[in-house]
């Protein structure tokens, strides 16, 4: 069975961690930078205040993804997880920032932090140093917000044994969320549910919020029954 | 396929194999605060008119071919800038709308010029994009999901790219040499090509010829370092190991490697790490690179259409470009022409920024 395991969202202004129904307002107490401070990730991130903005909150959403399928992490043990991003525009934003400071520099110079932003996959590879993630990466896009795109790629690939565990994720201007899918996860990965549940969550075009709201709301039926 | 050399498969197969190269002098836009003032690029590309570069490469690409393409075909684009040439010319037009650089916008003009009801996915992974479309394909096959896929890779050289890679010092100053003691950095190219994959049964239900099989695929990441490969080369020989395994291969099996070899210093070195890290003996590899650059995206699915090519006729590629093989390409990487022993399968591997490695078995 392939299960979804965690699920960590991010705004602006406040984050969750579903399976552990835990959900902070954060705007009150500090700014999304200041996240980066305050226990979101398990150790200090490498750069992170150069980071462009759609990487921030990939990351923001990954480690607290992690944080509730329990999935440790650290900078010595890299893991066989693989990491698939999905949005509408890609690095629109980070391309117009990178060529438009060009332009600006009378297209003589460019500068290379910028640019390095300006693929779809650079939020995730970022992902990846940090967490340890060495399974397979890629951007996939439909051209829409699809979150069942994401999932059935997640699922071929454990189907094929390609890696044993994937995160899959979307992200907007303003929010992402990311889900942990395992492959056979044992009894200290409790699961919300299979595959085919979590594609017909997400199959109604919502927010990524609601879409979050969705999955909590899911675990909190379960749990009563 | 379209490359530097033209139209079709031939022009590419038979200019490598005469050592002729395609980089030359960049006249597309002024390059003096470059790295360097070379690149490959196709004859007869407008640059900044109404169409991009990738879909004058796919019209040129697609005349003749619409109509062999399966209405049922799942379309999928590998790229990793598409029409980025666009959003370029209205940066420097002073426009401000920049909706047409959105994918569906370009998934659109995609599926119209390949003829495909399938509104398509792009899948980007840097300079792997080209092997990972391939992967998901063959894996949506391999579950059931489709009977037929349609895998369409494209890039083009543009100002925006062309800067990024002259600004990381990237770029060697003429031409690349892959795998040479003295190589100094890649040169860009620009290519587009398309496979269909069909499942066996379908393609003999067709009466399809079968060119080539996808016999299996590794994706890893390094998770070391944005632009740099990995000083151990961990991530690549995972994907090496993952390859030969979901290929049920063995070591022996493989008759030549159609390497990434993009020419950089850290790139080769990392590739003959991880082959002299899986292979006991040694066996013919090259790049193509030093004939049509780094076509980035879409290179990939260019390589693995000249590795079915060389599987068919069983002879392998010279590395256009090479002078003298570094030490650790020595007995790997050669300027002349070899045979392929009867039965044997191909390895086609790719790497790119954010350590996106990927490795694909060819029989």
């Amino acid at each position: 069975m392939i299960a979804l395991c965690g699920i960590g969202w991010i705004n602006k202004e406040e984050y969750m961690c579903v399976m552990k129904g835990l959900r902070v307002r954060y705007k009150d107490a500090t700014s999304f930078d200041g996240l980066s401070k305050k226990g979101i990730f398990s150790y200090p991130f490498k750069n992170f205040g150069r980071f462009d903005p759609v990487s921030k909150m990939v990351c923001y959403s990954v480690a607290l993804a992690l944080k509730d399928a329990d999935e440790s992490y650290s900078p010595d043990i890299k893991k066989d997880m693989g990491i698939i991003g999905t949005n509408t525009d890609g690095s629109l934003q980070s391309d117009i920032d990178y060529f438009k400071d060009y332009v600006d520099c009378g297209r003589k110079l460019s500068r290379g932090n910028l640019f390095i932003y300006t693929l779809p996959t650079s939020p995730l590879a970022e992902a990846a140093i940090h967490f340890g993630l060495q399974g397979p990466l890629l951007y996939i896009t439909s051209g829409c917000l699809d979150v069942p795109l994401i999932i059935r790629t997640a699922e071929e690939m454990m189907l094929l044994n390609e890696t044993q565990s994937v995160l899959a994720g979307v992200n907007s201007k303003d929010e992402a969320v990311y889900f942990v899918f395992k492959k056979e996860p044992g009894s200290e990965s409790p699961a919300l549910c299979n595959v085919p549940e979590a594609v017909s969550v997400t199959e109604k075009g919502t927010s990524l919020q609601e879409t979050a709201e969705k999955f909590l709301m899911l675990k909190k039926r379960k749990c009563l029954q | 396929m379209i490359t530097p050399y033209g139209n079709g498969i031939d022009a590419c197969w038979e200019n490598i194999f005469a050592g002729r190269t395609a980089i030359s002098k960049l006249n597309r836009f002024d390059t003096s605060a470059f790295q360097s003032e070379y690149a490959a690029t196709i004859e007869g590309l407008e640059y900044h008119r109404k169409d991009s570069l990738v879909v004058q490469m796919l019209i040129a690409l697609f005349g003749k071919s619409k109509g062999s393409i399966p209405a049922d075909a799942k379309l999928i684009v590998a790229t990793t800038k598409g029409e980025i040439d666009l959003m370029e010319k209205k940066i420097l037009t002073g426009q401000n709308d920049i909706s047409e650089n959105y994918h569906a916008v370009f998934l659109k003009k995609v599926s119209s010029i390949a003829g495909t009801k399938d509104k398509g996915t792009i899948i980007s992974a840097a300079c792997s994009s080209a092997a990972a479309a391939i992967a998901r394909a063959a894996a949506m096959i391999k579950c059931g999901k489709t009977e037929c896929a349609l895998v369409i890779a494209c890039d083009s050289v543009s100002e925006f790219v062309y800067s990024g890679f002259s600004s990381l010092m990237a770029l060697d100053k003429f031409t690349a040499m892959p795998f040479d003691k003295n190589r100094s950095g890649l040169s860009l190219g620009e290519a587009a090509a398309f496979v269909l994959l069909m499942s066996e049964s379908r393609a003999s239900k067709e009466n399809r010829e079968i060119i080539g099989e996808v016999l299996g695929w590794g994706l890893s990441d390094d998770a070391s370092h944005m632009t740099g490969p990995s000083r151990s080369s961990e991530g690549l020989i995972l994907a090496l190991r993952n390859a030969l395994s979901s290929a049920c291969a063995v070591e022996e099996d493989i008759g030549f490697i159609s390497a990434h070899g993009t020419g950089t210093v850290y790139n080769d070195a990392m590739e003959m790490r991880a082959f002299n890290s899986v292979f006991k003996d040694r066996k013919p590899a090259y790049s193509i690179k030093g004939g049509i650059g780094h076509t980035m995206g879409a290179a990939g699915l260019v390589e693995m259409i000249i590795a079915m090519r060389a599987l068919r006729e069983g002879k392998i590629p010279p590395t256009v470009n090479l002078k003298e093989a570094d030490t650790d390409a020595e007995g790997w990487i050669s300027t002349r022409e070899r045979s392929i022993p009867k039965n044997k399968i191909a390895l086609v591997t790719n790497a790119g920024f954010g350590g996106i490695n990927a490795a694909v078995v060819l029989g």
